[in-house]
């Protein structure tokens, strides 16, 4: 169970300001959802906490943990699933996952298991010698999530992970991050489905044009949108976003 | 409704019995021009232009000057040129055979691919486009290396202009043979025509090689005849001979003309190629669109008991294996072999050791430039989001990728080498040139490679190079090339100094102590390799660690 404190955090690139002093404190085992509009700066912010981009300023902890200071430490804890996951088409999908289980440093005998358990829940199982070249886009974010997972992360940060997909398979990966919440990982989980949003996870962050705009659950976002009680996620992004722009 | 039928449209031509129709061709080019050429590219492309020229002035001079040094009255050779263009043929034959020779981005493949324009237009406009790129980004530093050369001959601007002008003809040749090649890759073949596909492709390896047999003095006259008439022959003799001032008018147009029937035999062919729906067989570099014969396939990566180095390195070797990269790796394997053996039987090594040093520093280029397209781009998300040392990973990639080229090439230098040590055992001051000369050009191949796997890092993965993607890519390779040529040709002119500053060592040393001598040059150079490979692949992780735009 692992607490994600993120303090006065800001990119830039070159001279646009990608993330503008972003602050805040997502709680251990908490699902916090992270929406906001096209370019707001959702991906910059969750590669930023991976340690994929480095912070102009601003701090990034997972418990004690700080991500610049200690990145390998940081890393093998998370588990990240990026917007649009590109992975090696030359591999199969068992090769693969044991390259990925591998550098991340995940035992042996733990690693077969763990994958062969995963392809079962993914019905993946006859796919495991498969070319990932030859899968479909559904099968390959499954294969993209089952490699995020491998190593029993304590925090998963997942972008967009419902993109694109049949409905079939976003029910099973919906419920895959219901599960992941049972467990009691710390989740982030970026995502333009408010459904999602709103049904996973405990508190939303809205974020627009680099800042957090607002943060909390959906009856706190309702208030602050002056939204009715009944008020759907979507209504009270707008208004929220609107206010903002 | 198709707008191309428009009256403006309509005017058609008719080459291999296929009617293009210029209008189409005319849109096609007009579109990609104002959609890839943004001021930026320019921009850069302009810079690259500029180092382009300097890189040629520096080149053909240093090249000059040695040639003088070393009593090579001909500074500029007929066979040296029919090679280096060889080598620029032998190159676009890869590129084809990798789906390569008519590039495209994956914007072609959703929107032109998707149109009604016939296959054959766009086969045209692919072709014009690149051939106009290709001659207005190439005549300038050709037009001042031939000028530099034409001054020292003394044979005027005007030759040198004609002569650039038939050296970028041969370009444009290369580029339609690049993308003949391409059309002719049928996918689905079957298994009954894969032989014959393998044994087109080994001819057409064969044949390209054939300028480097030259080399030999006592190369049959037939072989001679037949390596001249290659359109890199030809080239050859007319640019060369042109601006170093060989009379023989009727000759030239003679040869000139052959070289015009390859152009439009090789346009005609392409045409017609292109007749079919060939969208299928090009490379379009985007990630996950690699098609494989086979999707289902026996797993190798086994890392049960292995390190995390090793799974990294079999990981490697998978991908080459079951990509077209392996092809190409087979390719390059095939010419630097066949180069190798051919430049040993020629003597050219025992009538100078110090150029086995520049041999292999142009297989060194070679291989540095199958280190730059080491390519994972967007997968890298996979290695930085995790706690692997992208250092290390570095190094373990050229590990697997790059090493086996050196090793490949072991054996080959020392099959050279051994017999002109054993020539030389009675001239020690000669002696130890040769015993620092075979060692050095490993090095020199393995720290050009080192360097090729930094410049990759730091330049190349880029989704950037995408928006430079096609016609723009090449170029922008072709400069990438020639900058890190001249920045692995001053980290390994240390070794080549060394070389060639050994016969004045023996001398002032004398023979009793030469041993000695060579024993510590050697391990100094060994040292300074071991170090520069460390810190150019250690500079390589931490420019892949530290980008931002992957």
């Amino acid at each position: 169970m692992v607490q994600i404190s993120i303090e006065h955090l800001t990119k830039n690139y070159g001279t646009l300001v990608a993330l503008n002093n972003v602050s805040l404190k997502i709680e251990s085992g908490e699902v916090f959802g992270l929406l906001g509009p096209n370019g707001a700066g959702k991906s910059t912010l969750l590669k930023t906490l991976v340690g994929i981009l480095r912070p102009t300023s601003g701090t990034i902890k997972l418990d004690e943990i700080e991500i610049v200071a200690s990145p390998e430490k940081a890393k093998s804890i998370i588990g990240y699933l990026p917007e649009n996951p590109s992975l090696y088409t030359g591999l199969t999908t068992l090769e693969f996952l044991q390259f990925v289980g591998k550098i991340r440093g995940v035992a042996d005998d733990l690693l077969d298991r763990e994958i062969s358990d995963s392809l079962k829940s993914f019905s993946l199982e006859d796919k495991r010698n498969s070319l990932i070249g030859s899968l479909s886009k559904g099968m390959k974010q499954k294969v993209a999530l089952i490699a995020t997972n491998l190593h029993n992360p304590q925090v998963l940060v997942l972008d967009e992970p419902l993109t694109a997909l049949d409905p079939r398979t976003r029910v099973s990966v919906k419920d895959w991050i219901g599960s992941q919440t049972k467990r009691g990982v710390t989740t982030i989980l970026s995502t333009h489905d408010l459904d999602v949003a709103q049904s996973h996870a405990g508190r939303i962050a809205i974020i627009d044009h680099g800042k957090i705009v607002a943060v909390d659950n959906i009856e706190g976002l309702r208030k602050m949108a002056n939204a009715k009680s009944d008020a759907q996620l979507e209504d009270v992004f707008l208004r929220l976003t609107e206010e903002q722009a | 409704m198709y707008s191309c039928d428009s009256p403006r449209n309509r005017l058609k031509i008719r080459l291999g019995d296929l009617p293009l129709s210029l209008g189409t061709v005319g849109v096609l080019v007009r579109y990609w021009i104002k959609g890839r050429f943004t001021r930026a590219t320019i921009a850069s492309l302009v810079v690259g232009e500029a180092f382009s020229v300097i890189f040629v002035l520096f080149g053909s001079s240093t090249y000059l000057s040695f040639s003088n040094k070393v009593g090579l009255t001909t500074g500029l050779s007929e066979v040296a040129g029919s090679l280096i263009l060889a080598l620029y043929i032998v190159g676009l034959i890869q590129s084809g055979f990798n789906g390569s020779g008519l590039p495209v981005s994956s914007s072609d493949v959703d929107y032109v691919f998707t149109s009604p324009v016939p296959p054959g237009d766009v086969f045209a406009a692919k072709v014009l486009l690149n051939s106009l790129t290709t001659v207005l980004f190439g005549f300038p530093p050709i037009l001042v290396l031939y000028l530099r050369f034409s001054s020292y001959y003394h044979t005027g601007a005007l030759v040198a202009f004609l002569a650039g002008a038939v050296t970028l003809m041969f370009f444009v040749i290369g580029l339609l043979l690049s993308a003949d090649i391409t059309l002719s890759l049928g996918r689905g073949i079957g298994e009954r025509r894969k032989p014959l596909r393998n044994f087109f492709i080994i001819l057409v390896l064969v044949i390209s090689l054939l300028p480097i047999t030259l080399l030999i003095s006592e190369v049959p006259g037939a072989v001679a005849e037949a390596a001249r008439i290659l359109p890199n022959g030809l080239a050859a003799t007319i640019s060369v001979g042109l601006v170093s001032g060989t009379p023989g008018t009727i000759n030239y147009l003679t040869d000139l003309v052959l070289l015009v029937a390859w152009l439009v035999g090789f346009l005609v062919l392409g045409i017609r190629l292109s007749r079919g729906h060939f969208y299928e067989v090009l490379e379009v570099s985007v990630p996950g669109v690699e098609k494989f014969d086979k999707p289902d396939q026996t797993s190798r990566l086994n890392p049960r008991g292995r390190s995390l180095w090793s799974v990294v390195r079999a990981k490697e070797r998978i991908l080459i294996s079951r990509t077209r990269e392996a092809r190409a790796l087979f390719i390059n394997a095939m010419f630097l072999s066949g180069f190798l053996v051919i430049y040993a039987l020629s003597g050219s090594f025992q009538s100078s050791p110090t150029s086995f040093l520049f041999i292999l520093f142009i297989i060194g280029s070679f291989g540095s430039g199958t280190a730059s397209r080491w390519i994972e781009k967007e997968r890298l998300w996979i290695l930085k989001s995790s706690p692997v040392s992208m250092r290390r990973y570095v190094k373990e990639v050229f590990r697997a990728r790059i090493a086996p080229l050196l090793f490949y090439l072991t054996p080959v230098t020392v099959a050279v080498g051994v017999p002109l040590v054993l020539s030389q055992l009675g001239q020690p001051s000669l002696l130890l040139g040769v015993v620092l000369a075979l060692p050095g050009a490993l090095e020199i191949a393995a720290i050009t490679m080192a360097g090729g796997m930094y410049f990759a890092s730091r330049y190349g993965q880029s989704s950037n190079d995408d928006i430079l993607s096609s016609q723009a890519q090449e170029l922008a390779d072709i400069r990438r090339f020639l900058f890190q040529t001249v920045i692995n040709l001053i980290i390994v002119s240390p070794v080549i100094v060394l070389v060639l500053v050994s016969q004045s060592l023996a001398t002032s040393v004398g023979s009793g102590n030469l041993p000695e001598l060579a024993g510590g040059l050697v391990l100094a150079s060994v040292v300074f390799t071991g170090f520069s490979i460390n810190l150019l692949l250690n500079r390589a992780g931490d420019a892949v660690r530290r980008r931002e735009d992957l």
